[in-house]
């Protein structure tokens, strides 16, 4: 990895260092950026070390100018934006960061569509797309349900008659404290007559 | 989506009532009455000669008390047999009174529509799946899956659950290709718990579908079956549910065998005498039957009862209500129990059973209050009388026990004498201990009457005795089950007199779940739950030891399941013995000889699972990790709830939960900076409730660098890059 980090020649310097950074941090950018891949079941190690590159090459032209910023949050923001522009482009949808339901709806397509078993090579690849493959992204959809159709059941309170004042006996203050005196005096009855 | 609603049910959202002619009662009234005659007939005779002996030797108060316990127990146990003698007559002959006698199978269910639906709560979800998947399949392979779709109705209130069972659940509609046929959704709000649960989806979907058939979570439902249930529906417009008789399968472990062993030999008598006199008045079991969606959303909906726990309040054991709910608004409620490919599991071990028995025990003694509900058909009180008997024999018998005791006690210990007079009854010419022992033969002969009709209409069945593994095997089978019983059913006295008293009482019996090693139930937890009955086991046989030497034999049975308690629940819980037994042919069932392909399939996918599990402990809290991190386990999660707010009532239960607040923002920033264990269990259900707090924290959690965050977060990430 760092051979070819190191191979492009616009981005070292004299230092060592890849755009101004040390190259213990790239290399923990590049960890990010890869376990988020890897997340996404990109198993193809030629295209996920190619797609994460692509990512870095995109924060290392962005880390000169932000030198306040972390470099793997630099990196882990411009695989952000580069999924979510993909989504939008091939999802027909603006990538509006609004409510950042694009990058969910992307991310299902991609599960619904298949994308780890049948379309690993089309992930983040401009367009244009093979039909079937945008076609899958842009027509799944999941669902807890077909179409509500709602309604509500009422219950009909049961008639108990006079049973219904019996069941509200337990509110009857103290009635708990008189069943254990009884249960006491019971005991002692029963104590009393055993031993007599 | 096929089919709609029957034409006589009102449009949505009017509640119009269906009317329906009632149906002729005649013949069920004559058969109610002679059935439950031929019981109070055989009572009677008995209790006559109970009350002679009793009379014999010189009657008092507390034989009064002994001789009422005597004739309420005998009636249970005459009714008991009764159902095994007119079950074995019927199938002797043949019963022309059945639901299935008419020739159903012609019967188009083009047109027609009806949802499966599995209420969960906190499952074992490879299981609940791997049912559900060998159902659709069954399914599939009748060719008439068009007519049906499948709704897994989650109550699950762990998070780590439910993220399992939204991830399970789409990998299955993925190998199944049924997306768009089997559906996941999940309560926020728990009400009502399995019938509040049921409820929704009929309130959310239910005028979608004209049946609608209810499974457990250990269900498994023949193809063939389930198509053959929607012909008996619409073959039969006037019935609002029938319902089958599940077998149980797929026990591994001794107890587990012996039970589906003496449930696939001696249910179908008892089924057969209780539809004799339950005919269109059947009762439900609360799942593995088909409803009526319509007149079940009219009439069913189950109202609190007036009053507090244990009786007041929501209604728990809601099946046999609902049946009775039914029948009360006229319609036709049957036990399809002819049909096989019905299937369910039972529990492994005596204490998992006693735990279940539990849960039955409240709800069944709730009865009482209904029993009283105005206008019920005077069958389902017998139905919901039956259950509650079912629980209070136990409380009933050790009173019977106790007052025989004490009589023996006081005549020792006072110094009366024991003469015996002649009995009124003088043409039997009996000597007192000849009388006792002839009642005795009467009550334990009719106890095991039933299991002995039950061998004979196996031998004369060619293809059943078979599929029990022959006449011989199945005999020495009948006697096994027979000790092991009269071993359990002491401790099942025991346990019944603590359920029907704690919850009489108002008390919580507070069981903790049960721990299971490899091969069944550990010695520790045995020691624990059963110390009390091998003490009052000691206890009783020393005190009768001292008392009379002579009656002391005859208690055997009983202090011999108390003391051996302790070995005979963790043994009988083993799975190496289960199949041993088998091995040896002993407690076979037709399942075990001749599998059906959808139990096949069933073992072979939990065999897979099984052995490809990964049985390294979950960290804490890794469902709400694979929520916030697993980028597609987030995307089907937040989609879900999403899904959610479009349903007014659900989005009315999560803004009253706090959804969308800042306040979730807040608590977000505290899950990212703390890790998961500095909030609290439901500020942590909060959050994985709220969409759009879980898409923040997705990306949250992949955009900020290690340092700010929780040093749990920083683990987690490191085991996703690690899996595969």
């Amino acid at each position: 990895m760092e051979s070819t980090l190191t191979g492009s020649e616009t981005l070292t310097d004299v230092s060592g260092k890849l755009a101004g950074r040390p190259l213990e941090e790239w290399n923990a950018a590049y960890a990010k950026v890869e376990n988020y891949f890897h997340a996404l079941r990109i198993r193809n190690k030629a295209l996920l070390g190619q797609l994460v590159l692509r990512v870095l090459e995109r924060a290392m032209k962005r880390a000169p100018a932000e030198p306040d910023r972390s470099t793997t949050q630099i990196a882990a923001e411009e695989m952000d934006r580069i999924v979510t522009e993909w989504f939008a482009a091939v999802l027909q949808e603006p990538p509006t960061n609004a409510d950042q339901m694009l990058s969910t709806r992307g991310r299902l397509a991609l599960l619904l569509a298949d994308m780890p078993g049948k379309w690993q090579d089309q992930f983040l690849r401009p367009g244009p797309w093979p039909v079937e493959f945008v076609g899958a992204m842009r027509e799944t959809y999941l669902r807890a349900g077909p179409d509500f159709q709602l309604s509500k059941m009422t219950a009909r309170p049961f008639d108990l008659g006079p049973l219904t004042t019996l069941t509200n006996l337990g509110r009857v203050p103290y009635l708990k404290m008189a069943l254990a005196w009884t249960l006491f005096a019971l005991l002692l009855g029963a104590i009393f007559y055993f031993t007599h | 989506m096929p089919g709609a609603i029957p034409q006589s049910a009102p449009a949505p959202g009017q509640s119009s009532p269906l009317v329906l002619t009632p149906l002729p009662r005649v013949h069920r009234g004559w058969r109610v009455f002679v059935f439950y005659s031929s019981a109070l007939l055989l009572t009677g005779m008995v209790s006559m000669l109970f009350a002679d002996l009793l009379w014999r030797t010189g009657w008092s108060a507390s034989r009064t008390v002994l001789f009422i316990l005597f004739v309420i127990l005998f009636l249970l146990i005459a009714i008991g047999g009764m159902h095994g003698v007119y079950g074995f007559v019927l199938r002797a002959f043949g019963d022309p009174r059945r639901i299935t006698q008419t020739d159903y199978r012609a019967q188009s269910i083009a047109g027609t529509s009806t949802a499966i639906v599995f209420p969960i709560h906190n499952e074992n979800i490879v299981r609940v799946y791997e049912g559900l998947r060998a159902t659709y399949e069954s399914l599939e392979k009748t060719g008439q899956l068009e007519h049906f779709d499948f709704f897994i109705l989650s109550d699950s209130t762990d998070p780590d659950k439910w993220v399992e069972e939204e991830r399970r659940w789409y990998d299955l509609i993925h190998e199944l290709d049924a997306l768009g046929r089997v559906y996941y959704r999940r309560r926020t709000d728990n009400e009502g718990r399995k019938s509040g649960n049921v409820r929704d989806f009929l309130n959310t979907w239910g005028r979608r579908y004209r049946y609608f058939l209810v499974c457990d979570a250990d269900s498994v439902m023949r193809g063939e079956t389930l198509v053959d249930l929607v012909k008996l529906m619409e073959a039969h417009p006037t019935v609002g549910l029938v319902q089958t008789v599940p077998a149980l399968v797929n026990a591994e472990s001794l107890f587990g065998r012996i039970q589906q062993f003496s449930n696939r030999l001696y249910a179908p008598l008892f089924i057969a005498g209780l539809n004799y006199w339950a005919l269109d008045l059947g009762n439900y079991w609360g799942h593995n039957a088909i409803i009526r969606t319509e007149p079940f959303m009219q009439f069913c909906d189950l109202p609190q009862l007036p009053g507090r726990k244990p009786f007041g309040g929501q209604i728990l054991s809601h099946d046999f209500v609902e049946a009775a709910l039914l029948s009360r608004a006229n319609w036709e409620v049957w036990l399809a129990y002819d049909l096989e490919g019905s299937y369910e599991e039972a529990p492994q071990g005596m204490i998992e059973n006693a735990q279940r028995e539990r849960r039955w025990c409240q709800g069944n003694l709730q009865h009482g209050l209904v029993l009283f509900a105005k206008g019920l058909r005077g069958v389902n009180r017998l139905h919901l009388l039956l259950g509650i008997c079912g629980y209070l024999a136990g409380p009933l018998w050790l009173m019977f026990l106790l007052t025989f005791n004490w009589i023996h006690w006081y005549q020792k210990y006072t110094g009366l004498s024991n003469i015996t007079v002649h009995a009124f009854t003088p043409f039997l010419n009996l000597s007192g201990t000849a009388h006792a022992l002839l009642i005795f033969t009467i009550c334990m002969g009719f106890l095991f009457l039933p299991k002995a009709l039950a061998l004979i209409d196996l031998a004369f069945d060619w293809e059943r005795r078979r599929a029990f593994g022959g006449l011989a095997r199945t005999s020495v089978g009948v006697v096994g089950e027979t000790i092991f019983s009269t071993l359990h059913a002491p401790l099942l006295m025991l346990w019944h007199t603590r359920f029907v008293a704690t919850n009489l009482f108002g008390f919580s019996v507070g069981w903790s779940q049960q721990k299971r090693g490899p091969d069944g139930t550990t010695w520790p937890f045995a020691i624990r739950r059963h110390w009390g009955h091998t003490l009052i086991g000691l206890v009783w046989g020393v005190f009768m030891w001292r008392l009379n030497q002579y009656l002391f034999w005859w208690f055997t049975p009983i202090f011999t399941g108390m003391v051996l308690s302790i070995p005979l629940s963790v043994w009988t819980s083993r799975r190496s013995l289960g199949a041993r037994a088998r091995k040896l042919g002993l407690f076979l069932t037709p399942e075990e000889t001749k599998p059906p392909p959808e139990l096949v399939s069933l073992r072979s996918q939990m065999k897979i699972h099984e052995i490809t599990a990964d049985n390294t402990p979950a960290r804490p809290h890794a469902g709400l990790a694979e929520a916030v991190l697993d980028p597609y386990v987030n995307a089907i999660h937040v989609s879900l709830l999403r899904e959610k707010r479009l349903n007014p009532v659900y989005a009315e239960q999560l803004a009253r939960l706090g959804v969308g607040r800042e306040e979730v923002r807040i608590l977000g920033e505290k899950l990212l900076a703390a890790g998961p264990a500095a909030l609290t269990a439901a500020e942590r259900l909060l959050i994985m409730t709220d969409a759009h707090a879980l898409v923040w924290l997705h990306r949250q959690s992949w955009l900020r660098s290690g340092e700010s965050l929780a040093p749990w977060w920083r683990a987690a990430i490191q085991e996703y890059s690690r899996r595969d």
